[in-house]
């Protein structure tokens, strides 16, 4: 890093945009999202909104395993909480609350109690490490799905037939189109990735890190585990319940099935592929994680036409892709995209007074 | 300023500390002497609050806190490094010295995720201090920025110092601070320490083989051989004791 | 009571085959470190694979006709003048069913040890020494994988699969009421119980799992005792698979052939954890545990409540025993 990088003051020293690549990336990146939301085809929005919603959740998923080292393989069920709460609070507040301001009600409300049920699952987290807590939150992913199907809360949850959501209204602008909903996606979206991006580089995500990385010498400076892991669990419950809840708006119609292992796992294995504990990691992650399946599917479509004996063979092609993913990335680069992405930066940084 | 009072600890079978006494007097530096296996890091263990001794009392400026967890005598101002450095190597130096701030740190979660306002002025302010009294007084300004990997061995180790520092202690425990060192790195961490103990006035409890150290830079020595305390004083009344020599003759033959 | 006796042996019945399939995800553990989160996928393959030789390959127009059902003349003979539904009939049909139930279960063992094999070889070997975490993540991809290949092989609709033994319902009296189990059921448990047991004292006993003990102990030292671990490997995967054929193979006749199988072996994970990861007979008290558990739950709550047992019971006795029921607690060195 020859160039750009020069401070002149603490504060300068400090931002998170630290020099000059980044700050045109990202300011960058705003300007092609905002053309993005006006100009993109129908189907573009589609895939894109898929993509800001899984950006979400993975971003949580990021804190608690990429930066605090802590296993789970249960968040979708967080997803399925955010879901389901927006949706039945607004049910039950219909009436009470004027529809116009019912999001704001509505969404902090998700987002709170999957933080309170994700202290819960993150409880044995305390006592247990590694292994155990996978299927201490795969258990636990298991049995909040397992609850929403059953009978004694269908009046609530819909049961197996799942519930339809409204559009949510804001101030009387109703999303109804999709292009709307993904403006409001990609504002969250942006605003969710900034803020763990801020809490990464504060007390709370250091303790994160240290914890990670040695726990015994994170509590020897102070930092208490029983604190730091619960509001890692929180923290990453509350990014995945705002998922959950978008996911409820966008698709206006959510089933149990939704949220169940492979959404746990796929969030993981995202994380894995874009690059854990990196910033950017989990962006790169589910581009690839939503996108892969979809070419699979388009190549699939002009390759066979719509015959529908060869189209039973796209859904197991595109689980077999996704397992095949993970599995590469884990032997060959199990940093992640991140990290191949770094090496081109790093190699064009130099370019042209060295290689490499 | 920091009282051991009769410390037995066993694992299973095996009996770690047999009653040990002594107190690390307030801005003095205190060594702990003794062979390998006598138990020197398992005495810190029980200090910093990893392992519980089965009898017997640790006490901090006159406060109990033998059931304190570790991180909360962290935050009374016992500070540690170990053995086998244990440094973030996830992290660059200035944020593992950065750690050393956490206690002393405001910042919530929801200021955390905002920054700016509080969260940043913190953040300013402690990288100010760090950058004043530790990474200059410790003379690590080339490598802030480098991640603890890339650092050599001895680095490391004045990096792991840093983060103690960091912490603004009262009591610092340093377990084998120069091992493995050469000769100028020794004299070069010897004078830190020194430099700790009159700049802050520091209370230091040191374990160390590196006897020339030992004897030069402590004014009280304690000496404990297969879990037990055969010896405590000056360097000189230290040195003369025949257990010690005893000691230290059977080890070495 | 009566009730209670029922559903308590419907329960052990149950938590034999969980003991069995919890073999295989402790004695891959126990050689490689690696918690299989795959397992119950090389369930479902064991059982797809018993469909196969038993059902697909017998139909076929090629395969000889006593293949798919065996009609000796004596056995024609003693059937003939048997009333519906004796116990005798049910044993000759499982005789004249004998031939493709050899088959699919020698087929479906040596298919599932291939595959144990290839994944051992190209998907965990090259992950020796890396963290656990990422060996946990190349199972959780192999879920996909094999889940997927499943549904890419296996096309057609699964029909029924026969017996491993003969179906004959078994009464007695017992507590003052008829307790009604299926013979099968219980030639299955004794089965389950038995390569259960024969598991345990291979990995006591020989030589083989000596060396499976000393590579779980230390993998440097027991390189340095010559032991190869990388065969140590393979050999644990190996069983793992062939038990997971037979426990395939069995659930396939009670459960039915579908990919939801693989789910199954989540439950197990779950027993495992909870009895300890590493101890066989912590293993064999959880299942025996949770498979009554279930039971009872069963028939207190109905079907869908037993679903979420095993779930339930994790966490209840990883938050009072963080270690499992006989798990170790290892002391942190500092
Ligand atoms: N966590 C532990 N479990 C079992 N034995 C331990 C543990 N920690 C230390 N010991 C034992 O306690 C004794 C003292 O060790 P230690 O305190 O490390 O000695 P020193 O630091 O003086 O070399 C040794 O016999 C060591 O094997
Ligand atoms: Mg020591």
């Amino acid at each position: 890093m020859i160039n750009a990088n020069l401070k002149n003051s603490y504060a300068a020293d400090e931002r998170v945009l630290n020099n000059t690549y980044k700050q045109m990336f990202v300011y960058g990146m705003m300007i092609v999202l905002a053309l993005f939301t006006f100009f993109a085809n129908d189907y573009m929005i589609l895939i894109a909104s898929q993509m800001g919603i899984l950006l979400i959740a993975v971003v949580g998923i990021n804190i608690l395993t990429g930066y605090t080292g802590l296993v789970s393989l249960g968040h979708g069920a967080f997803v399925a909480i955010g879901a389901y709460s927006v949706t039945i609070f607004a049910n039950l507040a219909e009436g009470i609350i004027p529809a116009g301001v019912m999001p704001f009600f509505a969404m902090p409300f998700a987002v709170a109690l999957a933080a309170l049920i994700g202290v819960l699952v993150g409880l044995p987290s305390l006592r247990v490490k590694g292994l155990y807590l996978a299927v201490a939150t795969l258990a636990a992913n298991f049995i909040v799905i397992f609850l929403i199907e059953e009978d004694l809360f269908q009046p609530w949850t819909g049961g197996m037939v799942g519930l339809t959501t409204h559009a949510p209204n804001f101030f009387g602008w109703v999303l109804d189109t999709k292009r709307e909903m993904f403006g409001m996606i990609a504002v969250i979206g942006f605003l969710a990735l900034l803020a763990a991006q801020n809490l990464i580089r504060t007390r709370i995500g250091r303790a994160f890190i240290a914890i990670r990385d040695r726990d015994y010498s994170a509590e020897i400076l102070g930092i208490s585990l029983l604190r730091y892991k619960l509001t890692s669990f929180a923290l990453s419950a509350a990014y995945c319940g705002l998922a959950g809840a978008l996911l409820a708006y966008f698709f206006a119609r959510i089933l149990p099935e939704q949220f169940e292992l492979t959404l746990s796992l796929n969030l993981v294995a995202a994380l894995i592929i874009g690059g854990m504990g990196r910033s950017m990691g989990p962006v790169f992650g589910v581009i690839i994680v939503v996108l892969v399946p979809e070419l699979i599917k388009v190549l699939f479509s002009s390759a066979v036409g719509g015959s529908a004996s060869a189209a039973q063979f796209r859904a197991p092609l595109q689980e077999i892709a996704f397992g095949l993913l993970l599995v590469l990335f884990l032997l060959k680069e199990p940093l992640g995209i991140n990290q191949i992405v770094d090496r081109i930066l790093r190699a064009a940084n130099r370019w042209p007074f060295a290689r490499g | 300023m920091l009282n051991i009072e009769n410390l037995h600890l066993s694992f299973g079978g095996i009996k770690a500390l047999q009653g040990i006494n002594f107190e690390a007097r307030e801005g003095e530096i205190t060594g702990v002497i003794g062979p390998n296996g006598a138990g020197k890091t398992s005495l810190f263990n029980v200090i910093s609050g990893f392992y519980a001794p089965g009898q017997g009392r640790v006490s901090f400026g006159g406060r109990d806190i033998t059931t304190m967890s570790p991180d909360k005598r962290a935050a009374l101002g016992v500070a540690r490094t170990f053995q086998n450095i244990a440094l973030f190597r996830g992290m660059t130096v200035l944020d593992n010295i950065k750690l050393g701030g956490h206690t002393r740190l405001q910042t919530n979660v929801w200021q955390a995720l905002r920054y700016f306002g509080a969260a940043q002025r913190e953040e300013l302010e402690l990288r100010r201090e760090i950058e004043e009294r530790v990474i200059d007084f410790l003379e690590i300004d080339h490598i802030r920025k480098f991640p603890i990997t890339m650092l050599p061995y001895g680095l490391q180790k004045r990096v792991e110092l840093g983060r103690a520092l960091a912490m603004r202690p009262k009591v610092l425990l340093l377990d084998e601070p120069v091992a493995g060192m050469n000769r100028e790195e020794t004299a070069d961490m010897a004078r830190f320490i020194l430099d700790v103990q009159e700049q802050f006035g520091t209370t230091i409890l040191l374990v160390e083989h590196d006897m020339h150290m030992v004897m030069d830079i402590c004014s009280h020595i304690v000496v404990l051989n297969f879990g037990q305390q055969i010896a405590s004083g000056t360097p000189a009344e230290v040195s003369k004791d025949p257990a010690v020599i005893e000691a230290y003759l059977g080890a070495a033959a | 009571m009566g009730q209670f006796v029922q559903f308590a042996i419907n329960g052990v019945m149950a938590g034999a085959i969980y003991a069995l399939i919890a073999v295989g995800i402790v004695s891959v553990y126990k050689a490689t470190k690696v918690v299989n989160f795959a397992h119950g996928y090389l369930i479902m393959f064991g059982a797809y694979f018993y469909f196969t030789f038993s059902v697909i390959i017998p139909n076929q127009p090629w395969a000889p006709e006593w293949l798919l059902s065996w009609q000796p003349d004596w056995l024609v003979a003693q059937k003939a003048d048997l009333p519906m539904f004796s116990p005798m009939g049910a044993v000759l049909d499982w005789v004249s069913n004998l031939p493709r139930i050899v088959l699919g279960l020698t087929g479906a063992l040596i298919a599932n040890a291939i595959v144990g094999r290839i994944i051992e070889r190209v998907l965990m070997r090259p992950l020796m020494g890396q963290s656990v975490f990422a060996m946990i993540m190349v199972t959780v991809g192999l879920i996909s994988i094999m889940s997927g290949t499943a549904s890419l092989i296996w096309t057609a609709d699964a029909a029924n699969v026969p017996f491993l033994s003969p179906s004959a319902p078994v009464k007695f009296e017992a507590f003052g009421t008829t307790i009604f189990l299926l013979g099968t059921d219980l030639v299955n448990m004794v089965l389950a119980l038995l390569m259960f047991a024969a598991i345990v004292a291979f990995v006591k006993f020989t030589k083989g799992g000596i060396a499976i003990r000393a590579t779980a102990e230390d993998q440097s030292t027991a390189y340095s005792m010559g032991i190869s671990v990388p065969k140590v490997f393979s050999r644990a995967w190996v069983l793992a698979s062939t038990t997971g054929a037979i426990a395939g193979a069995i659930l396939a006749t009670r459960n039915g052939i579908s990919p939801s199988l693989g789910l199954f072996g989540f439950s197990v994970l779950a027993i495992v954890l909870m009895g300890g990861l590493d101890s066989y007979v912590g293993v064999l008290i959880a299942a025996m545990t949770v498979g009554v558990l279930e039971a009872m739950t069963q028939w207190k709550l109905g079907g869908s409540w037993a679903e979420i047992v095993p779930y339930v019971a994790v966490l209840i006795v990883l938050i009072w025993r963080p270690h499992g029921l006989m798990g170790q607690k290892e002391v942190e060195r500092i």
